[in-house]
């Protein structure tokens, strides 16, 4: 447990002190300011082009924004925060095979799975509190604004991404014990998206394959039952799991 | 008791056979020299034993404990300094040597006492900046603090003195031979003079084996010359003595060698001089350096 810890806080110390905790807490912030910010600011932008679109033609009546406006563009805007996000922690391993400095550290006697399961909660801890930074302001923005109510299931969706995340990063995981430089890991991790995304073009497995729940934002407008995402759900946090313990067994007798 | 057994080891990569059959064994409290040319198999050897390294057959035994390639347990007796130590560049000094020993386990009242007196070991007291200014030789002094922070068993330093200036040389080796008393050291390199001077044990690794191996005086008197060096005073001294003892060439003018084949050549050289009443600057029994030796055992 002591293990465990020291090497978390060197992780986070080292996320804090090269930049990337802070840069991406910024980046979650403004695109939590960004989607309630867009939504109010549509009217105004199409009163503005209106006169020239009514030169041209086109009839612009009363535009109505609401909450719902808001939380699609989260949806839209969450997974550019997370390509975001696997891009500065692509490094997280590779970085050290490069340098060797993990080799001081498990010639110390320091348990291998130990240094793995301290990156990765490291990684799930800063992905959480951006997720909640991030809903959390368009939360509050919405409710002052507007009304939350008017968008169904809005937390269980978000939920759904926040999955989808955590599978990626361990795919992040996996790949980076297997490979060396963070240019294959990035590689690996839109192969595994790319594979996902074309099983899922069969409409027997739609329902089963993690980048589904891309796809959660449908809920908001209440046409599609949260039930449906179940199953998604469960396979991304299987996925999750057998990675992780891929991982481990890969890890403990890899060339560092 | 042996603290590193090495025994019938062989390791290949691809078809690039670097170590072949190597066996050796360190005794503790000994400051164990391993001698080879840049590409003799040194570096894999430690990884081996640092569980870094799969070998490919044979067994490698720390205090008494196997060693099992990747978790590896008996790493807990160890501390190694790798040949280009390398630190997380955003923590300093202190704050490494804190994550070292909360990795070792040790308290964190001992780790901050270590760590003080270890810095101060190393002359590193001073350096509060992060590791990542540091220089080559910084890093070097960081690596046996970090290695002897918890009072390792056997330490294994990797070319610990190979990118040093004279006087950092001579304080690490001034280190590594102060902590013979609790740790016994295994380190390599290809600096001769390092090993005459600290070392009481050495092996010359060749070509994935070992070549030679013993105490530094075992190896000396295994490899006993058998020239005698006379030095005269005069030129004609010298044409003269030769022409008189067999088995003499004259190198320079005034030096003449004799070659010692059955042992008596000492008394008929003492002999000769004194008979021709010729006095000498000196006579000497010619001791094989290291150097010769490492030359002689490399085949170059």
């Amino acid at each position: 447990m002591r293990q465990l810890l020291a090497f978390m806080r060197k992780e986070l110390l080292e996320q804090f002190r090269t930049g990337k905790l802070v840069l991406l807490l910024i980046c979650f912030s403004l695109f939590g300011i960004m989607n309630p910010a867009i939504a109010k600011l549509t009217p105004w932008m199409m009163e503005m082009m209106s006169q020239q679109l009514a030169e041209s033609g086109m009839q612009i009546t009363a535009v109505e924004v609401d909450a719902l406006t808001s939380w699609s563009q989260y949806f839209k805007n969450m997974p550019m925060a997370l390509i975001i996000f696997l891009l500065l922690f692509s490094g997280i391993f590779t970085t050290e095979y490069q340098k060797g400095t993990l080799i001081n550290v498990v010639t110390k006697g320091m348990k291998r799975g130990r240094i793995f399961a301290s990156k990765m909660v490291v990684m799930l801890a800063v992905w959480t509190l951006g997720c909640l930074i991030c809903y959390g302001i368009t939360f509050a923005y919405n409710a002052y604004f507007w009304d939350n109510s008017v968008a169904h299931h809005v937390f269980f969706a978000a939920v759904c991404f926040y999955l989808f995340g955590m599978w990626l990063i361990s795919v992040l995981g996996m790949a980076s014990v297997f490979c060396n430089s963070s240019g294959t890991v990035m590689l690996a991790l839109g192969a595994a998206f790319g594979v996902s995304y074309l099983l899922g073009l069969f409409p027997v497995l739609k329902e089963y394959v993690p980048s589904y729940l891309l796809q959660s934002a449908g809920m908001l407008i209440g046409n599609e039952e949260a039930a449906s995402y179940l199953p998604a759900v469960f396979v991304a946090m299987a996925l999750f799991a057998t990675e992780s313990i891929i991982s481990v067994l890969v890890f403990n007798k890899k060339n560092l | 008791m042996n603290i590193l057994e090495i025994s019938h080891v062989s390791k290949s990569f691809g078809s690039n056979k670097v170590i072949h059959d190597l066996s050796f064994s360190v005794p503790e409290h000994a400051v164990f020299g391993f001698i080879g040319k840049n590409g003799a198999g040194k570096t894999t050897t430690m990884k081996m034993t640092l569980g870094l390294l799969k070998a490919d057959v044979g067994d490698i035994f720390v205090n008494g404990e196997q060693v099992t390639f990747g978790q590896n347990h008996t790493n807990r007796f160890i501390g190694y300094l790798p040949d280009v130590p390398e630190f997380y560049g955003f923590m300093t000094p202190m704050e490494y040597l804190r994550l070292c020993g909360e990795i070792t386990g040790m308290p964190a009242a001992q780790i901050k006492k270590k760590s003080a007196e270890l810095l101060e070991l190393v002359g590193l007291k001073e350096a509060k900046k992060r590791i990542r200014s540091f220089s080559r030789g910084m890093k070097q002094r960081l690596g046996i603090a970090q290695a002897l922070l918890n009072s390792p068993r056997l330490l294994i330093c990797d070319e610990p003195t190979s990118a040093l200036d004279p006087l950092g040389r001579k304080e690490i080796l001034d280190i590594l031979h102060s902590v013979k008393e609790h740790t016994t050291v295994l380190f390599s390199t290809h600096i001769l003079s390092d090993v005459e001077r600290i070392c009481d044990r050495i092996a010359f690794l060749h070509e994935g084996s070992i070549a030679l191996k013993g105490t530094l005086e075992e190896i000396r008197t295994m490899r006993r010359s058998e020239n005698i060096v006379v030095e005269f005073l005069k030129p004609e001294d010298a044409a003269w003595f030769v022409g008189l003892c067999e088995g003499s060439v004259q190198t320079q003018t005034m030096l003449v060698t004799v070659c010692d084949s059955n042992g008596n050549a000492m008394h008929k050289v003492m002999q000769i001089l004194l008979q021709n009443k010729i006095s000498v600057a000196r006579i000497e029994r010619l001791e094989p350096t290291l150097e010769d030796l490492f030359l002689e055992v490399t085949g170059t």
